[in-house]
C-alpha cells in the first residue's frame, strides 16, 4: 500500500534480528520493574486500600469469564476422553483423565490466558491511559502528577496491582478447576452416560494432592508474569489512542508467550 | 466499563444474571448479523486494492514466530505429561505418537492456534479499527460512501480464514515435531514409533478443518465488531481490545465444545 | 452545479445515556448561506452536525436535506445523500494509512472520476489550501494546521453542494484563522454551496457567517442574521457572544 507499509517488508533476517532486540529490551525492562516491585514487597509496604480495591475489581470482572471458560473446558476434556471410552469401554478412566489434564495443565494455562485477556489487558489500558498525552486536548500524565505529589507510583499504583493479580489468579484457578470438574461431570453424564459418582471416584482414587498443587504453583507464577508484563507495557505506552491499543496487544501477546514458556519449565521442574 | 456497586441481595444477583444472559443472546444475534454482512462484503468486493494481500501478510508474518514458539512448547508439555502418566500405568509408549497426532489434528492444533491468534490478531484488529473509530476516520469513510464492513472487516476476514488455516497446519507440524523430540530425549522413544500418522482418520480431518474455518471466521468478526463499537478516546480503544480478546477466546472455546460434541455424537452413531 | 438544497431540522432530540444533548432543535438553513452554529463547549454542536448527515441516529425529530429525509433512512439511502455533502471533522480524521494525495483523492475515487482528472483536481485543491506539492507526504508528517487544511481540501474536492465544518479553526492562531475563513468564503463564492460551520471561536465565526444559531442546553436560543446576534433579545445569548462574565450563564 503506502510507503510505510512497504518499508516493513525487510529481509527475514533483519526482521528476526529486530524482533530479538525488541524482545531483549522488553525482557530487560520487565526484569527491572520486577526488581523495583520486589524491593517494595520486602518488607511489605503498599497502599492497602488500593490493594483491596484492585482485588475486588479484578475478581468481579473475571469470575464470569473464567467460570464460563472452565465449564466449557471441562466439557471439551470429557469429550476428548469420551472417544477413548468408546474404544476401550473404560468409563472408570474419564474422571481421572479429565482431572489430571485439568489440574496440571489445562486449568492453570487456560485460566491464566483468560485472566491475561480480561484483567491483564484492562490493566495495561488503564495504566496506558494514565501515561499518555491526548493530542492537543487534555494532557493525561497522571503518573507524573503522582510524582509531583511525592508519591512513588511504583508503591502506590504498581505493587498493589501485581499482588492483587497474583492472588486473584490463584483463587480463580482454584475456583476454575472446580467448575471444570463440575462441567466435566455434567457433560460426561449427558454425552457419555457416565454416572457422576463414577466420575468422582475415578478422579479421587487416581489423583493426588500433588497434582492439584502442581497446577496452583503454576498459576501463582503465571499471575506474577501476567502482572509484570501488563504493568510494564502499560507504563511504557507512547502515542495516544493508537499507542494504547498497541500496548494492550503487545502485553497480551507477551503474557501468552511467557505463560507457555513458564508452563514448559515448570512442568519439568515441579513433581 | 463502569464499576458496578455490589448487588444488595440474591434477587439483584439473579436479575443481573438474567440481564447478562439476555445481553449475551442479543450480542450473539448481532454477531450473526455481522457475519452475514461480512459475507456480503466479501462477495461484493468493494475494498482497497491489495488490502487482502496486505492483511494476509500482517496476520501471517506477525504470528508465525508466536505460533511456532507457543505450539512448540505446548507440544513438548503435552507429550511429556502423557508419557509420564502412561509409564506409570502401562509402560508402553508406542501408541503415544499416533494418538497425539490424532488429538492435535482434531482438536488441540486448531484450538490452541486459534486462541493464540485471538490474542495476537484479534487484539490487533480491534485496536486498529477502534482507533479509526475514535479518531473519526470511520465517520469520514462513511461520508465518502464506504461501508466500514466492506472496507475494513471483509479483507481481514479473508486474511484470517486463509492464514488461520495455514498457521494451524504449521502449528500442528511444530507441536508434533516438538513432541517427538521430547519423547525421544526424555523417554528414549523411537522416533519411528512416534511419527506415525496411521490413527488420523477422515472424521478427525473433517473436525479439524471445520474448527479451523469456524475459528478463522469468528475471530475477525468479533474483533471487528468490538473495534467498531469503540467509544471515547484511548480508554475506548483499550476497552475494545480487551473485549475482542475475551470475546474471540470465549467463542473459540464454545465452538470447540460444540463441534467436538457433534463429532462425538457422530462417532457414537458410527459404531 | 445544481443549486444547493435547503436543510431543515425539526424537533430533533438526542440523548446519550442520561445526558440530553438536544431537546427539540429546530433549524432552517437556507441554500447557499454561510450558517454558523455557536454555543458552550461540549454542548452538542458536533453531534448536531453529525445528525445532519445521519452519522448518528436521532432519538426523535426530523432532518431533511432538500427532498431527502435523513432521519430514519437506511445506510444505503444515506450514501446517496452524503454524495452531496462534504465534511471537515474536528480532529481532521485523515486516513493515516493513505498519503495526503490519496486522502484528498478519496471522495473522487469513490465517485468513479477518471484518474487524470482526479490528479488535476487534487493538485488544484492542495494549491488552493496552500499545500501545493505535498501529495506524497503522510498525515503523520504534518502539523495540526496542515492536517486541517488537508481535511478542508478533502471535504471540498468533490464540489459538494453542502459543506460541514466542525471546528475549522480550533487550535489555530488568529492569522491562520482569518486565512481559513477567507478560503472557505472563496470556495463558496465559486460553487454557491451551503456552508455550515461549528466553532467555539465566536468572534471569528460571527464575522464569517451571514446567519447564526446558538445552541444552549439542548435548545436553539437564537437563529437569525449574524449581524444582529450581539443585540439578541435573549440575555444568555448576549452574554455568550460578548464574552461577558456576568449573566445567566
Amino acid at each position: 500500500m503506502t510507503g510505510a507499509r512497504r518499508a516493513a517488508l525487510r529481509s527475514p533476517i533483519e526482521t528476526l534480528g529486530a524482533t530479538a532486540m525488541q524482545v531483549a529490551r522488553e525482557a530487560g525492562g520487565i526484569t527491572l520493574l520486577a526488581g523495583r516491585v520486589l524491593r517494595c514487597l520486602v518488607p511489605p509496604s503498599m497502599d492497602g486500600r488500593e490493594l483491596t480495591r484492585n482485588m475486588y475489581r479484578m475478581g468481579n470482572r473475571s469470575v464470569p469469564i473464567v467460570a464460563l471458560t472452565a465449564f466449557f473446558v471441562g466439557g471439551i476434556m470429557v469429550i476428548q476422553a469420551g472417544m477413548y471410552v468408546r474404544q476401550f469401554n473404560a468409563t472408570g478412566l474419564v474422571g481421572w483423565g479429565a482431572g489430571y489434564a485439568i489440574f496440571r495443565e489445562i486449568g492453570p494455562v487456560l485460566i491464566a490466558l483468560m485472566f491475561s485477556g480480561r484483567v491483564g489487558s484492562n490493566n495495561t489500558a488503564e495504566l496506558g491511559t494514565m501515561t499518555v498525552t491526548e493530542g492537543t486536548m487534555t494532557v493525561t500524565e497522571q503518573l507524573d502528577g503522582l510524582r509531583a505529589l511525592a508519591i512513588d507510583p511504583i508503591r502506590y499504583l504498581i505493587v498493589p496491582r501485581v499482588v492483587a493479580m497474583m492472588v486473584m489468579l490463584f483463587i480463580l484457578t482454584v475456583v476454575g478447576d472446580l467448575v471444570s470438574i463440575a462441567g466435566g461431570m455434567l457433560f460426561s453424564r449427558l454425552l457419555i452416560g457416565i454416572d457422576p459418582s463414577t466420575f468422582y471416584y475415578s478422579l479421587v482414587d487416581n489423583l493426588d494432592w500433588i497434582d492439584f498443587v502442581h497446577g496452583l504453583v503454576k498459576s501463582a507464577v503465571f499471575g506474577l508474569s501476567i502482572a509484570l508484563t501488563s504493568c510494564y507495557f502499560g507504563v511504557s505506552v507512547r502515542g495516544g489512542a493508537v499507542g494504547v491499543g498497541r500496548a494492550v496487544n503487545a502485553a497480551v501477546v507477551a503474557a501468552a508467550v511467557s505463560i507457555m514458556l513458564l508452563d514448559f519449565f515448570l512442568t519439568f521442574l515441579l513433581p | 466499563m463502569s464499576e458496578d456497586r455490589p448487588a444488595t441481595g440474591p434477587r439483584q444477583r439473579i436479575e443481573r444474571l438474567g440481564a447478562a444472559a439476555l445481553d449475551g443472546l442479543a450480542a450473539t444475534g448481532q454477531l450473526a448479523g455481522m457475519l452475514g454482512a461480512t459475507w456480503r462484503g466479501v462477495v461484493r468486493g468493494r475494498r482497497p486494492p491489495g488490502e487482502v494481500a496486505n492483511q494476509m501478510f500482517v496476520v501471517g508474518n506477525k504470528s508465525l514466530l508466536f505460533v511456532a514458539v507457543t505450539l512448540g512448547f505446548i507440544g513438548m508439555v503435552m507429550v511429556y505429561q502423557s508419557c509420564l502418566q502412561l509409564e506409570r500405568i502401562t509402560g508402553d509408549l508406542s501408541r503415544i505418537g499416533p494418538e497425539f497426532l490424532k488429538l492435535l489434528v482434531q482438536d488441540f492444533g486448531p484450538t490452541i492456534t486459534a486462541l493464540m491468534l485471538a490474542t495476537r490478531v484479534g487484539a490487533g484488529i480491534a485496536a486498529e479499527i477502534g482507533s479509526m473509530v475514535v479518531t473519526e476516520q470511520v465517520d469520514a469513510l462513511r461520508m465518502s460512501g464506504v461501508t466500514p464492513i466492506d472496507y475494513l472487516i471483509a479483507p481481514r476476514f479473508i486474511a484470517c480464514v486463509v492464514m488461520g488455516a495455514v498457521l494451524t497446519v504449521f502449528g500442528v507440524a511444530i507441536a508434533y515435531l516438538a513432541g517427538g523430540l521430547t519423547a525421544w530425549s526424555s523417554f528414549d522413544l523411537n522416533p519411528r514409533l512416534f511419527f506415525d500418522p496411521s490413527r488420523v482418520g477422515f472424521l478427525d480431518l473433517c473436525l479439524g478443518l471445520t474448527k479451523t474455518l469456524c475459528y478463522g471466521m469468528a475471530i475477525p468478526v468479533i474483533s471487528g465488531a468490538c473495534g467498531l463499537r469503540a467509544r471515547g478516546g484511548s480508554e475506548g480503544v483499550g476497552a475494545a481490545t480487551t473485549a475482542a480478546v475475551i470475546g474471540s477466546s470465549l467463542a473459540v472455546i464454545a465452538l470447540d465444545l460444540v463441534i467436538s460434541g457433534v463429532g462425538l455424537l457422530l462417532v457414537g452413531h458410527g459404531r | 452545479m445544481r443549486p444547493a438544497p435547503p436543510i431543515r431540522v425539526s424537533r430533533l432530540e438526542k440523548a446519550f445515556g442520561r445526558r440530553r444533548l438536544l431537546a427539540g432543535v429546530d433549524l432552517d438553513i437556507p441554500p447557499g448561506s454561510r450558517f454558523g452554529l455557536i454555543g458552550p463547549a461540549a454542548g452538542g454542536k458536533s453531534v448536531l452536525l453529525k445528525l445532519l448527515v445521519g452519522l448518528i441516529a436521532a432519538d426523535a425529530g426530523e432532518v431533511t436535506i432538500g427532498d431527502d429525509k435523513v432521519t430514519g433512512a437506511s445506510e444505503d439511502a444515506l450514501m446517496a445523500v452524503r454524495q452531496r455533502v462534504g465534511m471537515l471533522f474536528q480532529n481532521y480524521a485523515l486516513f493515516d494509512f493513505l498519503s495526503v494525495g490519496e486522502n484528498v483523492a478519496f471522495p473522487l475515487v469513490r465517485r468513479g472520476v477518471p484518474r487524470d482528472e482526479i490528479d488535476q483536481r487534487v493538485r488544484d485543491r492542495l494549491r488552493a489550501v496552500g499545500l501545493a506539492g505535498s501529495e506524497g507526504k503522510l498525515p503523520s508528517e504534518l502539523s495540526g494546521g496542515m492536517k486541517k487544511r488537508v481535511g478542508i481540501a478533502r471535504a471540498t474536492v468533490a464540489r459538494p453542494e453542502i459543506v460541514l465544518y466542525d471546528e475549522p479553526t480550533a487550535g489555530l492562531d488568529p492569522v491562520t484563522t482569518s486565512k481559513i475563513y477567507d478560503l472557505i468564503r472563496a470556495d463558496q463564492a465559486e460553487t454557491g454551496c451551503t456552508v455550515v460551520a461549528v466553532s467555539s471561536d465566536v468572534d471569528a465565526l460571527v464575522g464569517f457567517a451571514d446567519r447564526v444559531a446558538m445552541l444552549h442546553q439542548g435548545e436553539i436560543r437564537y437563529q437569525g442574521p449574524a449581524a444582529a446576534v450581539r443585540d439578541a433579545g435573549d440575555p444568555a445569548v448576549r452574554q455568550f457572544v460578548r464574552g461577558e462574565l456576568e449573566g445567566p450563564l
